[in-house]
């Protein structure tokens, strides 16, 4: 056997997904241009490539329905996430403001960090309460509001990077705006971008948080979108670059691709209906097997689910060595697997959360790459649950 | 044959998996994440087994020979049952073997049980022993590197499950083998010290961790250095910085050399005597492994009581959970915590155990001690 094998199932697509065959074209063609500078010059090499990156910003602004001047370009969703939470509530402090930030134990470790190095640093945190299957309450953010005077920031992810959860953005706005004005809420909408309608403007958010190479854009750059004259401290010195928010050379190459891949994400969108259903398909199968769902999934690609006595871990590698990519949940940064910090956060046992398995479709998955890993889980769980079993006994 | 190898990212356990490669075999890494990155990681000082930087060592090794590699966290399962008896041991005066425990609690089952999981048929490490078949576990045919005394506890069970394609290689052949096939760590050092304990200042580690585990520190506070009739000859900075047998870790006031020959943690002495005081002729040993012996019985075999020691003949008589050695003639520096390993002929590993009690001068006769 060699390895990787020649052809790999992909349903691991809300780790990354591959880039689109035209997001690659245009950055191609952009790469081989030889009459772009500096978008900050005043030659026109400089004001070429200044229209790049503002054709780009105005690419994913109208994809998310929001000014073009509220995109500020950062290098991904941690990057946004730690702007909106860390710039957002020193921005309020320094207006004299109520800056607490009010989260959930089941946001990505972007925003939950950022909330504990907060706390760390003395600005009051509340958690949001969650249901049982990571549901947000509106009415219990705007109890968490009235009940904590110093809060003044919101931060609840559209749709969870793990469950494929998704949260009432709009109702949430509107429960918060009934308790006092002036409280800035954000939404992580990484996930939520490309999978389904994501809009500034309707939801009502003051700031929303979304990851190129999460709708099939490159690596390395991102969004913290918001509304134009928002303001938000710094995390880095030296420019005036993004309208000072994230100063240094814009990463107008990222940023290209970035803009054409916000362009397509409607195609994307008009595939739900067939995830869906392969998503159906799949907790059948799974349910059939003995299997419990985790969450609530509504993101039609996602689905999070475990088997008593099959530590993910081992799904995840069996699966990999038939050629299927899938995820125990977030990936920790030395590569090796804990369990998932969102489903304790659910009020799972370790054993229970050490169980996980997230299964994620995207634009290039078939009914043929659900159908092999239907072939061939039942046999690996079986295997799984013997060996794990061995040791426990 | 589907075969998971053992990888800590040294050179040994990368040759291991490339060798299985060369042999056919479907090959998969695995790497235990065993401890956080120590300080001296943090410094830029590099690291030791199992430590991140040899995880990703690993990873870049199976990459490039084109294996599947991945990483197990077990780092709770090492402080459980290697960092915290470390400090136990140290702090009740004894002088523990974390690698034999690693061996017998880390190395094996976390892994086999995987390796089960995946469907693979066995599980391989770069270990220098033999296996013969399952059946004996034998020295490797490297003196210099033999590991066989450290694996004395892997039970019969793992014997059967696991290959040690080195127990026929010289260290040296194995190292041109690396650097034929280009392997990155071909020339790396060979790792001395204790992989948690890099930089060898293993006092810190005890102090440190006995606190965090609640154990009283008062043990370890600097005490008195005694000879065997309780004169006062010297002092110690805690009794953990000592090790029976040897010569350092205390200052005497008269220049003789002095060997530790007990340690008492109640009184914090430490008690020293000259070279003839470390002998012993006698010693039980707890936590029996009957590897290659039944219920009871007794054999004439030769006993090795640290890892660099020489075998020393001897008669020994068991039961189920212990054992009586009695040596033809006086060996040296037989420690309490440390592991008496059993040879039969052929260099086969009979079994072995912990060693529970010596007897010599300070000690005297194993039936007088508790």
């Amino acid at each position: 056997m060699r390895y990787p094998p020649a052809a790999v199932i992909n349903l691991d697509h809300n780790a990354t997904t591959p880039l689109h065959p035209e997001v690659r074209a245009a950055m191609v063609d952009l790469l081989g241009r030889t009459d772009l500078g500096n978008p900050s010059s005043t030659h026109g090499l400089g004001r070429a490539c200044r229209e790049v990156v503002e054709a780009a910003r105005r690419s994913v602004a109208a994809a998310l329905e929001a000014p073009a001047l509220g995109v500020t370009f950062v290098s991904g969703g941690t990057e946004a996430d730690n702007l909106a939470l860390i710039g957002g509530a020193r921005a309020l402090e320094r207006a004299g403001k109520p800056c607490g930030v009010a989260t959930t134990r089941i946001e990505h470790p972007a925003v939950v960090a950022a909330a504990e190095a907060l706390a760390a640093g003395g600005v009051p945190v509340a958690w949001i309460p969650t249901g049982e299957n990571g549901a947000v309450d509106p009415a219990a953010v705007a109890d968490l509001l009235r009940a904590q005077p110093e809060l003044g920031l919101v931060s609840v992810a559209a749709a969870n990077h793990e469950l494929g959860n998704v949260q009432p953005i709009a109702e949430i706005v509107a429960a918060v705006r009934e308790v006092r004005e002036g409280v800035l809420v954000h939404t992580d909408a990484v996930q939520a971008f490309g999978k389904m309608p994501v809009s500034l403007e309707a939801w009502g958010v003051d700031m929303l948080s979304v990851s190129a190479h999460k709708i099939y854009g490159p690596t390395g750059i991102g969004a913290l979108v918001h509304a134009t004259h928002l303001q938000l401290f710094p995390r880095a010195y030296g420019g005036a670059q993004e309208r000072g928010r994230r100063v240094g050379t814009e990463n107008w190459m990222a940023a290209h691709g970035f803009g054409t891949a916000a362009a397509l994400v409607a195609d994307g969108i008009a595939q739900t209906d067939a995830h869906r259903a392969l998503r159906e398909r799949l907790q059948e199968a799974v349910e059939r097997l003995g299997g419990r769902i985790h969450g609530a999934p509504a993101l039609a690609n996602t689905l999070n689910f475990g088997f008593e006595g099959a530590p993910g871990e081992l799904m995840v590698m069996n699966l990999d060595l038939e050629g299927i990519a899938v995820s125990t949940g977030a990936a920790c940064s030395a590569g090796s697997l804990e369990p998932s910090k969102v489903l304790l956060g659910l009020g799972l046992p370790p054993e229970r959360a050490g169980e996980a398995v997230r299964v994620s479709m995207g634009r290039f998955t078939t009914e043929a790459d659900v159908e092999r890993l239907l072939d061939v889980l039942p046999t690996l769980l079986a295997r799984v649950r013997k060996a794990a079993g061995r040791a426990a006994s | 044959m589907r075969v998971v190898c053992a990888m800590s990212g040294g050179v040994d356990s990368s040759a291991t998996a490339s060798l299985l490669l060369d042999a056919g075999h479907d090959v998969i890494g695995m790497t235990m994440r065993l401890y956080d990155a120590s300080e001296d990681e943090r410094k830029g000082r590099g690291g030791t087994c199992c430590s991140p930087a040899e995880v990703d060592l690993a990873r870049r090794v199976c990459a490039q020979i084109g294996i599947p590699h991945y990483v197990v966290d077990e780092r709770e399962r090492f402080r459980r049952e290697v960092i915290d008896p470390f400090a136990r041991d140290y702090a009740a005066g004894l002088t523990p073997n974390p690698c034999t425990r690693c061996n017998q609690h880390i190395k094996f089952e976390p892994l086999l049980q995987r390796a089960a999981a995946i469907g693979a048929d066995a599980m391989a490490t770069g270990h220098y022993a033999r296996n013969l078949y399952g059946q004996a576990l034998l020295r490797g045919v490297d003196p210099r590197k033999d590991q066989s005394y450290f694996l004395f506890s892997m039970g019969r069970d793992a014997l059967q499950q696991v290959w040690f394609p080195l127990g026929t290689w010289n260290k040296d052949d194995v190292r041109k083998y690396a650097e034929g096939k280009g392997l990155p760590n071909w020339g790396a050092p060979d790792s001395q010290e204790l992989c948690f304990v890099p930089g060898g200042n293993h006092g810190d580690v005890v102090q440190r961790r006995a606190k965090e585990m609640g154990i009283s520190t008062d043990a370890l506070q600097p005490g008195e250095v005694v000879d065997a009739d309780g004169n006062v000859v010297g002092d110690h900075d805690g009794i953990h910085r000592v090790t029976v047998g040897q010569r350092r870790g205390f200052r005497t006031r008269t220049p003789e050399r002095r060997y530790v020959l007990k340690v008492i943690p109640q009184s914090r002495r430490v008690v020293v005597g000259d070279v003839a005081d470390t002998q012993t002729s006698r010693l039980e040993v707890g936590e029996l492994q009957r590897l290659d012996l039944g219920p009871s019985g007794e054999v004439r075999c030769t006993v090795q009581v640290r890892h660099k020691s020489k075998p020393a003949a001897a008669t020994v008589r068991w039961d189920a959970k212990t054992a009586r050695v009695e040596f033809d003639a006086p060996i040296r520096s037989a420690s309490p915590g440390q592991a008496a390993v059993f040879y039969g002929e052929d260099d086969r590993v009979l079994g072995g155990g912990w060693i529970s009690k010596v007897e010599d001068r300070v000690n005297g006769p194993l039936e007088s001690q508790a």
